[in-house]
């Protein structure tokens, strides 16, 4: 056997090169180069989580208006020049972050370093492109949230959960808000929040980091910076009981969706809640599936708690979403849902259903090491979530150690009845629908 | 100059005596393992009335062996941390087991029993129909779904190609164990099926571990012969109208007949259709109907080319209001396309960026074991890898007109529109025929 096609040999550490630049600017270098391709990302310390009443959705419409075109390009025309060149371009936007980036043949770094720090210094934000991205927007909002399954009581279960933290409006904003927005506030938002202090450059592949350093110093040395935003102090206080609320719409099942406050990202508290998490949901081995969702009891029973880099900054939601077959009542679900977490919170889990979980937990971060972009978002992420990116080569051993005893302990801290909000959906016909006023 | 080449995996193949063919590459930047077995027979094959049955065949084949019920093959797998997926799809049906490298010996003894020594639960089986159809009734509450399944029983009418791949829930009431089995032995043959080994695994131990569990398959029948005739009848060109009141948004699909992979047009078309709308801010309909109107938030084309002749179809969605609008813009940018196929430096464009971007296509084991299986599935050789940017690159501005000319047909598009009638069937009305589709 070859060493290299030894799994034995394989060594998960990944090198990171970090720079810091006089303008505040952070560059983080992954060298890799069994292929010519590299991926470039920029990301932003801002999102939803930054916004206000008034003005939410605007962090992400302004990742739309970033394609609109600088002092030098059209409309778009950034995206079409890399494709042009091989590349794949595209940007999202999170509760905690807005992030950029283009996978592309490794020879074209320079080419996308300049088209960044061009849209970066030069965006050309008029008044007739900002209106009509806000229509694109809309139509993506009517596309995710007003006319999908269970996009308005998804909406709905945040605005509950959350009574004074940002998290309680969606990332893609209030349609009300939307609509009220001006071109003036996203000039103001762009001044306060774009600037080299509140973003870390990320180059993942097979490029050398002095190299690209270089590149990052030439197009974005003289940005000059304003200095970190304002920062978030707003803190949810901890729930003190559950709460419930009825969404009414058109729907061929009933179904119920509910949040539990879980710690954030830099908090360790947050792998055994993961690990807890994927014993209830994940696989056809988990207890919701083998209970509820074989026996044909659910069509569904979600647990979802997004693993790092994409868990919140700030304390987020696990949320389990629970489906009946058409016919049936949901409430029954919703009992038994809470039935099977009970028992982790009395009995905790089994010897050989930890190390199961584990075990798929590592497998899955083993795969997605595969790709310059998983690693590249990764260091990003983490590092402009809790400030450090050595976290990376952590993930594996954070989610081997822990015990038994830490699982039941997160499922008694965490799960409980008093720190849940629940959000029924009911069906209801088209006239009831109708009657009960228009959505947007 | 040629495209640097030096990079591009070496594809082993082997034939075992019984027919089944082995395909693989040798991948060192991850321990990670993808093995797939793929019959060459799929929903196409799925017998008058019984739409689905293929993909509850791949389905059926992970929930139980001759050896191990539905839970000991789940904790086996998941046990492993691995991934079992099973579907049946266009021209195949595949079981892709993935996990850790180190696992390879287990984890392909595990696919060869679930496939060579299916238990074809009773119990399982009716436990799955009946989650699926509660799952298809379910996707009712989805618009996209809405208008993708009814798409193609109405383009396709009774053609092997005219039903979901999964089936509808009435298709599925009449489904029994027996028709699974049926389609198992006369679909599923060694001389007709491959199985891809994308993983850290030296090329001579995923020989040897397939001689040792694979050789034995034997067929008592002869392969069944497969699909690939061009339907008898189709839809006649219009507009057809499913009335859902509940919804904000029209989904639409507009398509017609496109030809099968085996076109010797198939890179002038994939290079016509980048331009139409294949390729994203690149391609027209994304440019004039998103950047320019601010219509949508998202429109793309697409020739699906399969086995037999399949659909061309572009798929997008607007506020109900702008239908008819969005329709016309759609028959203007297809016609402009027809007519020139765009300009010399569209279709330069569209080539850097298929000759840039082959390379990111193979950086994972999935991204990779997706390749092979396209290879084997429709003949494409072994060098297709090699050749696939010279094919690109060879395609010139008079081949380009040539395909645009003979493939697209914006006068005999069957169009679908899934929306609320009251805020778009006057204005429909202006610009054709109106079909209004039963509801349900």
């Amino acid at each position: 056997m070859t060493d290299r096609l030894d799994p034995k040999n394989w060594r998960p550490a990944i090198a990171v090169h970090e720079y810091r630049f006089d303008n505040g600017l952070k560059l983080l270098v992954l060298p890799n180069g069994s292929l010519p391709i590299a991926s470039f990302q920029v990301h932003y310390g801002v999102g939803s989580r930054n916004e206000r009443q008034g003005i939410t959705g605007i962090s992400h419409l302004f990742e739309h208006m970033m394609f609109r075109g600088s002092k030098e390009l059209g409309p778009e025309e950034f995206a079409r020049i890399i494709q042009a060149k091989g590349g794949e371009v595209n940007a999202f936007t999170t509760q905690d972050s807005t992030s950029y980036f283009e996978n592309i043949p490794a020879d074209q770094l320079e080419l996308v370093v300049r088209l960044e720090a061009d849209r970066l210094k030069n965006l050309d934000l008029t008044p007739e492109s900002f209106a009509s991205e806000r229509e694109v927007v809309r139509s993506e909002r009517k596309l995710r949230s007003v006319d999908s399954p269970f996009g308005l009581p998804l909406e709905l279960l945040f605005a509950t959960a959350y009574t004074q933290h940002s998290y309680q409006w969606p990332v893609i904003g209030w349609d009300s808000d939307l609509v009220a927005m001006t071109h003036a506030d996203c000039l103001d938002y762009y001044r306060t929040y774009y600037n080299p202090a509140n973003m870390v450059v990320v180059v993942a592949g097979a490029v050398d980091p002095e190299q690209a350093k270089d590149l990052v110093q030439k197009y974005f040395g003289d940005i000059p910076s304003q200095g970190p935003p304002p920062p978030v102090h707003t803190v949810e206080p901890p729930q003190r009981g559950e709460r419930r609320a009825i969404f009414k719409k058109v729907s061929q099942v009933e179904a119920f969706l509910a949040g539990f406050h879980v710690p954030a990202l830099a908090n360790p508290d947050i792998y055994p809640v993961m690990l807890l998490a994927a014993a209830l949901g994940m696989g056809k081995a988990s207890r919701c599936y083998q209970k509820l969702v074989r026996p044909g009891r659910a069509i569904e029973v979600d647990i979802d708690l997004s693993p790092p880099p994409f868990t919140t900054q700030d304390p987020g939601l696990l949320i389990v979403l629970g489906v009946v077959p058409p016919g049936q009542p949901v409430a029954a679900l919703e009992a038994a849902v809470w039935e099977e977490i009970a028992a982790v919170q009395t009995k905790g889990l089994e010897e050989a259903e930890l190390a199961r979980v584990k075990k798929l937990l590592r497998s899955q971060t083993v795969r997605v090491l595969a790709n310059n972009f998983y690693r590249g978002l990764l260091a990003g992420l983490l590092y402009l979530k809790t400030g450090r990116f050595d976290g990376i080569n952590d993930l594996l051993a954070n989610y081997e150690q822990v015990t038994l005893e830490q699982v039941q302990t997160a499922a008694q801290k965490y799960l409980t009845a008093d720190n849940r909000t629940v959000v029924v959906v009911q069906p209801v016909s088209p006239e009831e629908n109708e009657a009960l006023g228009p959505v947007s | 100059m040629a495209p640097r080449d030096d990079f591009l995996p070496e594809i082993y193949a082997h034939t075992l005596a019984n027919g089944l063919r082995l395909v693989g590459l040798e991948y060192s930047r991850t321990p990670w393992v993808n093995i797939t077995f793929m019959a060459k027979r799929g929903a196409e094959a799925d017998p008058a009335g019984k739409g689905g049955t293929a993909d509850c065949l791949a389905e059926c084949l992970t929930v139980g062996t001759q050896h191990r019920d539905q839970l000991a093959l789940a904790l086996a797998v998941e046990g492993r941390g691995a991934m079992l997926q099973a579907h049946g799809s266009w021209d195949h049906t595949t079981i892709t087991l993935e996990g850790l490298a180190e696992d390879f010996p287990e984890l392909m003894a595990l696919l060869a029993e679930i496939v060579l020594e299916p238990g074809f639960p009773e119990e399982e089986f009716l436990l799955l129909r009946e989650r699926r159809r509660a799952e298809l009734q379910h996707a009712l509450d989805d618009p996209r779904e809405v208008a993708n399944r009814t798409y193609l029983p109405l383009f396709f009418g009774d053609s092997p190609y005219g039903h979901p791949v999964d089936g509808s829930p009435e298709s599925l009431a009449g489904l029994q164990l027996e028709d699974l089995r049926s389609f198992f032995q006369t679909q599923v043959h060694p001389q007709e099926c491959s199985l891809v080994i994308v993983g850290m695994v030296p090329q001579a131990q995923a020989l040897a571990t397939t001689q040792q569990f694979w050789s034995t398959w034997r067929s008592p029948l002869a392969p069944a012969p497969a699909f690939q005739d061009a339907p008898q009848t189709l839809a006649q060109p219009g507009i057809y109208l499913l009335d859902r009141p509940d919804l904000t948004q029209s989904e639409i699909r507009c398509g017609h007949l496109g030809p099968p992979r085996s076109t010797p047009d198939f890179f002038a078309l994939r290079l016509v259709n980048y331009i139409l709308g294949g390729g994203g801010f690149s391609s027209r309909l994304m440019m004039r109907i998103r950047a320019e109107k601010g219509l949508t938030y998202g429109i793309r084309s697409q020739f699906h080319c399969r086995r037999a002749p399949g659909p061309f179809i572009i798929s997008t969605f607007t506020p109900a209001e702008h239908t008819a609008t969005m329709i016309q813009e759609i028959k203007n940018v297809m016609t402009e396309v027809k007519e020139t196929a765009g300009t010399a430096a569209e279709l330069a464009d569209a080539q850097s960026y298929y000759v840039g971007s082959f390379p990111l296509g193979l950086e994972t084991p999935g991204g990779l074991a997706q390749q092979i299986k396209n290879i084997e599935l429709y003949n494409l050789g072994l060098d297709y890898l090699s050749l696939y940017r010279p094919r690109i690159l060879a395609v010139d501005q008079s081949a380009a007109q040539a395909a645009a000319q003979k493939y697209l047909y914006p006068e005999e598009l069957v169009i679908l529109v899934v929306g609320p009638a009251a805020r778009c069937r006057l204005e429909l009305e202006k610009i054709g025929r109106v079909t209004l589709l039963p509801a349900g």
